[in-house]
């Protein structure tokens, strides 16, 4: 069985699908220089206007399911990928009463985002997944292995991440965090911006009049270093080669790469080598965290969204922020380039040497 | 929905009310710089899937709470204004336990990680079926809850044994032949996150090799 990116919508600094592509197009950075979590120090974040994570993640759900050819989500698995889950709140309740008493175990972790989900839309079953900044690519590789051995017809892939104290913080104390705009790819990139985001994705067995095919997935770990990837980009290159051999397609068939990027050294650096060894520059690559910043759990629903956005626009973005291209055996684009896009792939990166790819392309 | 039929090829558990003792991680991890690193989570996934002679593979990793204790430094330290420890940080996520697995062992292979609140056990059992499915190999499918952090009394009100862990390595089976459902032999006073993987363990111990799972 094949899967079919049928509906999605999301919900970032940007604003929704329709503003954050707007932004993306016209190299509008969403992101901010503040104070809010760091004492006397800026940080560059990608703050979203919301009320809570769950009122948030409702609102997107329901304007999926209600585009969407389901009367419901009976018959649909729930996959989320977050990195956080329930923390942010319980992160408030321990910092305010410095006690655990009055944190319920049950809102910390991930299954707090699903149990929410799943009380508000009845789904069949729900599944949490959570492996850092993949956590939702992986959902979206089990999503498509599902429907492939015709487990699930319908499966519902979000991705949600709230800003942290313990997440912005903790990037800060491993010296990734910029304090400007992230520049993905420059010589003179400083680091990372970390972010939030909702990203709700509806995928089928069966495909649409406006359907983007998922058509391969794969994923790999370095084996080398906690936070550090491999140098010779050994762990990002199999991530990439597996979903390239799910898809049954060659390097060449790729179209754009909507790379990891964070910014900070040394992702940028390994990340750039393996696409250089992998495509040559016979690719367009850039990173649309210019934009919306790391949303960590969420980053792989979110740049899934972005390049099915990019399929079906047939406009590749340009590459916001950059100025000196640190790696100049890669394409990376100045400017928007208006051409066919048959096929994305869309790497996503994690703390462990977690690395997954997915391939979106148009559905023959 | 589609279920399949599993083999249990091996299986190990491990639990104490407090802290388990002899996790035999000087055999297992003999640098002593990485060894220090080691989370709680990491040392009990290390004892198990060594318990259940696995040393390379996919793996699928379940835990309702993480890395509870390397959390509760970071939540102290921003509490008392003080710098997070990066090791901290790096040691805080979900996947981290079977990420120094891969460290270790130089296990390049896939690695997906399930929180499913109570259900976190037989999540990852359905997660390590379909990998199973999908690749035909073998997978570790394994679970942990470490939550001996200190003041956790003002929270716990559903576990006796403040460390836990249970492992099985399954594969597809090529026949339906003695195949079971998963029976409820729950260990009592074990966290809920991990009952269900508990049972199948126990079900493997009581002679049971062959178990059908709902993906």
């Amino acid at each position: 069985m094949k899967s079919y990116i049928n509906n999605y919508e999301l919900w970032c600094n940007a604003g929704n699908t329709a503003d954050l592509m707007g932004s993306i197009y016209d190299k509008k950075s969403a992101l901010v220089e503040n104070e809010t979590f760091l004492k006397d120090a800026i940080a560059g974040l990608g703050i979203m206007k919301y009320d809570d994570i769950y009122s948030l993640m409702k609102e997107v759900v329901s304007k999926v399911l209600n585009e969407s050819n389901l009367k419901d989500f009976k018959n649909t698995l729930l996959i989320l990928g977050s990195s956080v889950g329930g923390m942010q709140k319980c992160e408030d309740i321990f910092y305010s009463q410095k006690s655990y008493k009055n944190i319920n175990p049950n809102k910390y972790s991930m299954n707090a985002l699903t149990d929410y989900l799943v009380k508000e839309f009845n789904f069949y079953d729900s599944r949490a997944i959570s492996t850092a900044c993949t956590s939702s690519a992986n959902a979206l590789l089990l999503t498509k292995r599902l429907i492939n051995v015709s487990a699930y017809e319908n499966v519902l892939v979000v991705g949600a991440d709230g800003l942290c104290n313990s997440t912005v913080l903790g990037f800060h104390s491993l010296g990734v965090l910029s304090s400007k705009k992230c520049r993905p790819f420059d010589e003179n990139r400083n680091g990372m911006n970390v972010a939030e985001a909702v990203a709700v994705l509806l995928i089928q067995n069966k495909k649409t009049d406006n359907s983007i095919e998922l058509k391969g997935v794969g994923a790999s770990s370095d084996a080398y270093h906690m936070t550090n990837p491999n140098p010779e980009a050994l762990g990002a290159m199999a991530s990439m080669k597996n979903a390239l051999s799910d898809a049954g397609i060659d390097a060449k068939d790729i179209d754009y790469v909507n790379a990891h990027g964070t910014a900070t050294l040394a992702n940028d650096k390994v990340e750039a080598l393996g696409i250089e060894k992998l495509f040559v520059k016979n690719v367009y690559v850039n990173s649309t965290k210019a934009i919306t910043g790391h949303t960590l759990g969420a980053a792989g629903a979110i740049e899934a969204i972005i390049s099915c956005e990019v399929i079906k626009r047939a406009l590749i973005p340009a590459q916001t922020s950059l100025e000196n291209q640190s790696n100049k055996n890669i394409k990376i684009n100045k400017e928007n380039v208006k051409m066919e896009v048959k096929n994305v792939l869309s790497n996503s990166f994690a703390f462990g040497g977690n690395n997954a790819s997915i391939v979106l392309g148009v559905c023959k | 929905m589609k279920s399949v039929v599993l083999n249990i090829v091996s299986s190990a558990k491990i639990y104490a009310a407090q802290k388990i003792e002899n996790l035999d991680e000087k055999r297992l991890v003999p640098n002593m710089m990485t060894r220090r690193r080691l989370t709680r989570n990491s040392r009990i996934m290390l004892y198990l899937s060594d318990k259940c002679a696995f040393s390379g593979g996919k793996i699928v990793y379940g835990s309702c709470f993480g890395e509870l204790e390397e959390t509760a430094k970071i939540a102290n330290s921003v509490l008392e204004g003080d710098m997070i420890s990066p090791t901290s940080f790096q040691n805080s996520v979900y996947n981290t336990a079977p990420s120094y697995f891969s460290l270790i062992n130089k296990d390049t292979d896939e690695i997906i990680t399930i929180s499913s609140g109570m259900k976190t056990s037989l999540d990852t059992l359905k997660t390590a079926a379909l990998q199973a499915l999908a690749s035909g190999e073998k997978v570790l499918c394994i679970a942990i809850e470490c939550i001996n952090i200190n003041k956790i009394q003002e929270i716990n009100r559903c576990t006796k044994f403040l460390e836990a862990g249970v492992a099985v390595v399954v594969e597809i089976a090529q026949d339906e032949n003695e195949v079971k459902e998963i029976e409820s032999l729950h260990v009592d006073g074990i966290i809920g996150s991990l009952q269900d993987l508990m049972s199948v363990a126990n079900m493997h111990e009581n002679g049971i090799n062959k178990i059908k799972v709902e993906l």
